[in-house]
């Protein structure tokens, strides 16, 4: 047992070409259409039955908008929006399937999924355990394609 | 015994049919689908359905009726949808959705063929 050689995962120079540079942050953006992007967020809450809120975040991790109850704190729902984001988008490359567009997890009393809103922006929707998510991932990407037309407006 | 797709080519076979979806009442995904039309979407059904069957489910217990669904049917003007909980000990939590034309199907024997594919359905 004693000299048992394990494997070893040797990093391997990856022969794809690194991800793009990031964009520099939407956070803080005085001239972004806040009402309106409030609007969509809380109407995705309103229009399916268990979404608790839903926060609007860059993707490096920092708030832009949000619509979410107090008991959720919003930059930290940010935080952790990109942070999934980051293994989507290196699933992405290594997998050579494109650009990241969702991801969901479900937890034993809840989901959280972050959906693509543009390359500089995610919607991060989190639900209870009884959510239709299936109603939420039919209605949510229209929603995101709203926002990213706002913010491309603006 | 059925499986899932032999079971749903079954649910096709029915005289009117217009599509076929299992699906999981707990998320309101699909774990399978047959027929549809270019412009009845089964996923989106389904997914809306979910929201009938969890109503309904509800509402049974509120009233304390101490039962279960063994099926629903929604009248359309031109279409039959019929909703069927699965019973059996690997189905729970999902339920067929069949959709039929009203002209051409025979609602009576529609609904005994759907009890039929849904005993045999083993997952």
């Amino acid at each position: 047992m004693g000299d048992t050689i394990l494997p070893r995962r040797t990093a391997r120079r990856p022969e794809v070409p690194p991800p793009p540079r990031l964009p520099p942050s939407l956070a803080g953006n005085p001239g972004l259409p806040y009402p309106a992007i409030g609007t969509e967020l809380a109407d995705l809450r309103l229009q399916i039955p268990g979404v608790q809120g839903s926060v609007l975040g860059g993707v490096d991790g920092l708030l832009i908008a949000h619509d979410v109850p107090t008991g959720l704190d919003p930059d930290d729902l940010a935080a952790m929006a990109a942070t999934t984001f980051g293994l989507g988008r290196q699933v992405g490359v290594r997998l050579r399937q494109g650009e990241f567009q969702q991801s969901t997890v479900r937890n034993a009393g809840g989901y959280l999924s972050v959906y693509a809103v543009s390359s500089q922006a995610l919607l991060a929707v989190v639900g209870h355990d009884a959510i239709n998510v299936a109603r939420l991932h039919l209605h949510a990407p229209p929603v995101a394609a709203r926002i990213a037309a706002l913010l491309a407006g603006s | 015994m059925a499986n899932l797709d032999t079971a749903l080519k079954d649910a096709m076979t029915i005289d009117g049919a217009i599509g076929i979806a299992l699906v999981d009442y707990t998320s309101g995904m699909t774990l399978g689908v047959a027929g549809g039309t270019p412009e009845i979407d089964l996923t989106v059904a389904a997914a809306g359905n979910t929201d009938v069957v969890r109503a309904k489910l509800r509402t049974i217990e509120m009233l304390q009726l101490n039962d279960e669904i063994e099926d629903m049917l929604i009248t359309l003007g031109s279409q039959y949808h019929i909703i069927r909980p699965l019973t059996g000990r690997t189905g729970k939590g999902l339920f067929l959705y069949l959709m039929l034309s009203k002209a051409r199907s025979n609602l009576a024997l529609a609904r005994h063929r759907l009890r039929t594919i849904e005993e045999q359905l083993e997952l």
